[in-house]
This record gives C-alpha cells, structure tokens and sequence, in this order.
C-alpha cells in the first residue's frame, strides 16, 4: 500500500512537472508557431542564477526562488528578442533551428564561462524533507511540486481567460493578424507569451535544483526533450493536451521504473519512446489535437 | 498542342530528352563533387599523416551531411535523429567484422552466435545496411505518416532510443566502453570514391522525378495532393535513402577509425553536421558540400585555440565549448541573415553555367 501511493505519487510528481514544461512550451508554439528548443536553456540560466547568487552570499532560499522565476522570465523575453525576432515570420523549420542553435550557444556558454563539471547548489535543500502522515512517509518537494504545478497551471488558466492580456494572447493563438488589426501590439503580445513561458520554466527549475542539489550545463535539455514529447502526445499547440501529455508521460515512466526488473531498467527512456512514437502512429495528431488540414477552414 | 510540336520534332530529340536530363544531373553531381575530389586528392599527394586523419573524419562528415540533405532538403523536415543511422553502420560492422581474438575480448557473450561470427569487410558491411535499411523503414512508416513538429520529435525519439540500446545491451554494444579492434581497412582513395559516388547520388535523386515530386509536396502540400502526389510514400522513399546513406558514413568510419563508442553517434554529431549544412544550404547538394568544408576548416581552427594556444608570451587558457558557441552562433546567425544558407538555390554546376552564359554573351 505504502508503496504504491509513493509510486503513485512519483508519478504526479513527475507528470507535473513535465507539464510545466511542456505547457511553456505550448504557450509559445500556440502563439508564433515556434518551437522552442531553447527552453531547456531557459531552465538552465535560471538554474545557474540561482548558483551564481549563491556564490555571492545571497543564501535565503526565499531570495533564491524570486530570483530562479524572475532570471528564467528575463532569459526568456531576451532570447525572443536576440534570436527569434529576426525568424518570427519565417517556416517552422527556420524558427526550430534558430532555436535549436540558441541552445547550443547557451549550453556551450555554461561550460565556457563556469564549467562543463557539474555544480553544487545547496540553497534549496531544505526544500526536500520527508514529511509523515501517520504510517506514510512522503517527500515535501513531491508534495509541494504537484501542489505548486497545479496552483500554476490554475493561475495560467485564469490569466488567460480574465484579463485583457490573456485574452489578447488567446486571440492571437488563432488569428494573429486579425489581432493585430484590433490595435493590439505584436511585441507584448509575443513578449508576454514568453515571459509566462519563462516563469513556468523558472518554477520547474526550483524543483530540480532543490532535487538535484546542482547545476550542470545541460541541466534543462534532457527535460526539454521529455516535454516537446509530451507536447507532441498532446497535440502540439494545445495547453490541455501539453499538460494532459506532462501527466501521462510521468505515469508511463514511473509505470516502467516499477513493472521493468532492475537489470533492464537501463531500457526505460528507450521504452518510454517506443511507447510514445506508437501512440504517434494511431493518433498523428495528437491525443487531443485536431485533425487539421492546409486551407480547412477554422470554426 | 504539345502534340503536333513533338511530332514535328526530329525523332532523335525526343527519345534523347529523358537521357539528356539524367546526363545533365549526372554531370551536375560530378561537378559538385570536383571540390570534394581537388581536397582529396591534395592531401592525398601532400599533407603528413595527421591532416590525412583529420580529413577522414572530414568526409564522414561530408557522407553524412549529404544523406542528411537528401531527407531534409527535399522534404523540409527538420530531422535530427541521423545520427542513429551512423551509429548502426557503424557498430553493425563492428560487430560483424571484427577478428574473434579481439571479440574473446570485447564482446564475449555475444548473443545469436555473434561471438563465434567473424565475415569480411565487404559482406559485412552490405549486412550492416541491410539492418539500416530494414530500421529506417520502419521509423520511416511512421515519420512519413507524421508532418513537421511531430516528425521531427520522432526523429529525435529514434536517436534516444537506439542510443539507450547501444548502452544498456552491453553484450552486444559493450555499452559505453569503447569497441575496438575493427579491421581497418578504409583509406582516403575509399573515402573519396565513396565521397563523390553519394554526391552524385544525392543530386539523381534530387533531380529525378521522385526528389522533384518531394520538393514541391513540400513547398505546397495541397497542391501537390492535387496532382496525385503520394508525398508519404516519397517522404519514405527519400527517408530510407537518406539512412541509407548515413549508414555507409558510419561502416567508413567504423573501418578507418578502427574503434567507436557510443557517445560518438549521439548529439555532437547531431549539432556538427546540421550546422554543416544549414550554413551552406540545405536545398542543394552543393550547399552540404560547401558547408562542410567550411565548417570543417573553421572548427579545426577554432579547436586549436580551445586546446589553449600561446600568442607572443601570452598563454591563453582553455576555452572548452568554444567551437560549440561558434557552431551555435554560426546556426543563428544564418538562419537569421541567410536561412538558404550559402549556396542558396542554385547547384554548382547551374552557378557556373549562368556565368558562362554571362560572360558568353
């Protein structure tokens, strides 16, 4: 019993925080059709913030998670500036190679500039305690990560509903020229998407420091990679589906980690993907993509 | 109206039409390939032994960019999972070729009787890309069902998958270790030959009916559907080439190298080569082509400054990850100012023959 709720857990855990990742990513694929291989770099300036701080003295953890949030948002709305700026009108392929080229400089940047060895970062330690519930036994971070991802993707939900801004990003999701056209300007409307996408990867980067306890250079990519997977199993561009597919892809690796014996457990990120691309195979679109066509008229 | 202009026409002319386009591709994929050639053979007469196995590697590069360039400039599909198909060359050979004393060895307790299997370098490497082949069928049933995003997420799925294999089936892989004893049986005389033979094949393809058909399914899906283009079958089709082709550039390299590990076939090779080729142009063959020597040269001499060089008195330190900011910097910059790349649209052979026709005039 013990068991399965922590690996029930486990998955929550896990599948939120895919999610918080995948629906930055959404959030920027929805709005300008870019697909941001440089989030992960976004993860990993937020990450390397918050050792620098460290390093300078600034050692209240509170400090630390404003900084991680606030870094990761900076990071975000300054890469659109630099590098997708010049892509924004170009082919999907342009704008993913563009951003696959970012997060080559920016890894390549960690490595130049601090170290290709990982880091320690010991700030937000304190965030991982057992906590117990009568006979259970549960660690805080997974608690507070499921907690904290839900209160996010709430906030998100809101924001994009109420208010003028979300409203302005959901329109443009659909019909950016029209928007355009309605007097709302296409900098803040872009800026914003990828400052939200920025603080979603900030929360994210919280976690792992706090579960990690280091800083490494490619920190975010392999995130990111499980993320644009959950992305594509949600159907890219859809935020239910981004967070829909963070879930199930936490629940199918932990499902793996505990059905597979130990001396396979190598295979699991191998199995995690032949899972996925079969998925694909049924359902190109997506589990909850729409079937779209060049030229179908929208709805 | 296209009729009475055929008969009118001496016989001769339009039976000579079909061949003539081939001629004309052909001779176009050997021009490119003079570059390539005029490289190979300079170093071949001069340069010491180390420039010749920095070249080596060099064209495995250029194998490699040039299958890459078959799927990618054709079918606008960004695909970054490549380098899985090297990979499988490579150890394909490895496993197949290498002599049992060494497998005693390295992989001992081969499974299916490979431990006791020893063939040579030819008709392994004819297996080894059987395998390729019948795994890039598979993968690319399923990438040619997929567009954009989601394919090229499967291309990277594809890289993750056969890496996790390559380390955790340490019977058959040795996992992370290095494996070595590889017959070495591949030279630069080879590696030119093998260089130019898949040049020219890019560029058939490229302007045959089928790459044409490609091309402008991915330039205007609907208007291509309307035509009766079958895109997914030649989305397969340029996908299987393309492995096909990434596959020779491993067993090369398995059998000059004489040693591979896994790490090797992973992402560096993914950055390296598609910077290659988004810098000289993805559209064309003469644009993988010129990428790579570009790229190439510029990243040996970037190399010799991150290893830390002395200028005057002055020793500066290491500088690890400077070829990879270069690369990375080299990606957007183009993409930002020049995303056809250097080489643009046009081949090598097109280029030179509208300047004859200039200066003609």
């Amino acid at each position: 019993m013990d068991y399965a709720l922590q690996q029930l857990l486990n998955a929550l855990a896990f599948g939120a925080e895919y999610s918080l990742v995948a629906l930055g990513l959404a959030v920027v694929f929805s709005i300008m059709g870019l697909v941001n291989f440089a989030h992960g770099e976004i993860i990993g300036v937020s990450a390397y913030s918050v050792f620098l701080a460290a390093a300078l003295g600034l050692t209240s953890p509170f400090v630390a998670v404003l900084l991680a949030v606030a870094a990761a948002a900076l990071a975000a709305v300054a890469f659109e500036r630099v590098a997708f700026r010049p892509v924004r009108y170009a082919p999907t392929t342009t704008g993913l190679l563009t951003a696959f080229g970012v997060s080559i400089v920016v890894q390549n940047l960690f490595m130049l500039l601090i170290s290709p060895k990982p880091q320690s970062v010991s700030i937000l330690n304190g965030l991982n305690q057992m906590w117990f519930f009568g006979p259970f036994a549960v660690s805080s971070l997974q608690v507070m990560e499921l907690v904290v991802s839900g209160l996010t993707i709430l906030a998100l939900v809101l924001f994009l509903n109420r208010s003028t801004l979300g409203l302005a990003i959901r329109a443009a999701s659909r019909d950016f020229a029209t928007v355009r056209l309605m007097g709302i300007k296409a900098n803040r409307v872009i800026a914003t998407a990828f400052a939200i996408s920025g603080a979603l990867a900030g929360i994210a980067a919280v976690f792992i420091i706090a579960r990690r306890g280091s800083v490494s250079p490619d920190l975010g990519f392999s995130l990111v990679l499980k993320a644009f997977v959950a992305c594509v199993i949600g159907g890219f561009g859809s935020l239910a589906g981004a967070a829909a597919g963070g879930m199930l892809l936490g629940f199918i690796e932990v499902g793996l980690l505990v059905a597979l014996p130990q001396e396979y457990g190598g295979f699991k990120d191998a199995l995690t993907y032949v899972i996925i691309v079969a998925l694909l195979v049924y359902r190109p679109e997506g589990l909850l993509g729409q079937r779209v066509e060049l030229g179908d008229k929208e709805i | 109206m296209s009729q009475v202009i055929e008969n009118t026409a001496p016989p001769a002319a339009t039976v000579m039409r079909p061949s003539s386009a081939l001629t004309r591709s052909l001779i176009g994929g050997l021009v490119t390939s003079l570059p390539v050639l005029a490289i190979g053979l300079a170093i071949l007469g001069f340069a010491p032994t180390y420039y010749t196995y920095l070249a080596l590697g060099a064209f495995v590069n250029l194998i490699v960019v040039v299958g890459l360039q078959v799927f990618m400039g054709n079918s606008n599909i960004a695909n970054l999972g490549h380098s899985a198909f090297v990979g499988l060359g490579a150890y394909g050979v490895a496993i197949l070729s290498t002599p049992l004393a060494m497998k005693k060895l390295s992989i001992p307790n081969a499974p299916f009787g490979f431990a006791t299997l020893q063939l040579d370098p030819v008709s392994s490497a004819l297996i080894a890309l059987v395998v390729v082949g019948i795994v890039a069928a598979i993968s690319g049933k399923v990438i040619s069902r997929l567009s954009g995003v989601a394919a090229t997420i499967v291309s990277l799925a594809l890289l993750i998958i056969v890496h996790s294999v390559f380390l955790n089936w340490t019977d058959l892989f040795k996992g992370n270790q290095a494996f070595f004893g590889i017959p070495k049986v591949v030279g630069l005389p080879w590696m030119l030959v093998s260089s130019v033979v898949v040049i020219v094949l890019a560029r058939l393809f490229k302007d045959s009916r089928w790459g044409l058909q490609l091309r402008a399914s991915a330039q205007s899906p609907q208007a291509a559907a309307a035509l009766g283009i079958d895109a997914r079958r030649l989305r397969l089709m340029s996908w299987v080439l393309s492995a096909l082709i990434c596959g020779l550039a491993g067993v090369l390299y398995a059998y000059f190298a004489g040693t591979i590990s896994p790490k090797l076939f992973y992402f560096q090779m993914i950055f390296n080569t598609l910077a290659m080729l988004i810098l000289g142009g993805m559209a064309t063959v003469t644009g993988a082509v010129t990428g790579v020597i570009v790229l190439s040269v510029g990243l040996e001499f970037i190399r010799s400054i991150e290893s830390g060089v002395t200028i005057g008195s002055i020793q500066l330190p290491q500088l690890l990850g400077l070829s990879g900011v270069a690369l990375g910097v080299v990606i957007v910059l183009c993409m930002a100012f020049r995303p056809g790349g250097i080489s643009g649209r046009y081949e090598l052979d097109e280029l030179l023959s509208r300047f004859f026709r200039r200066n003609a005039k």
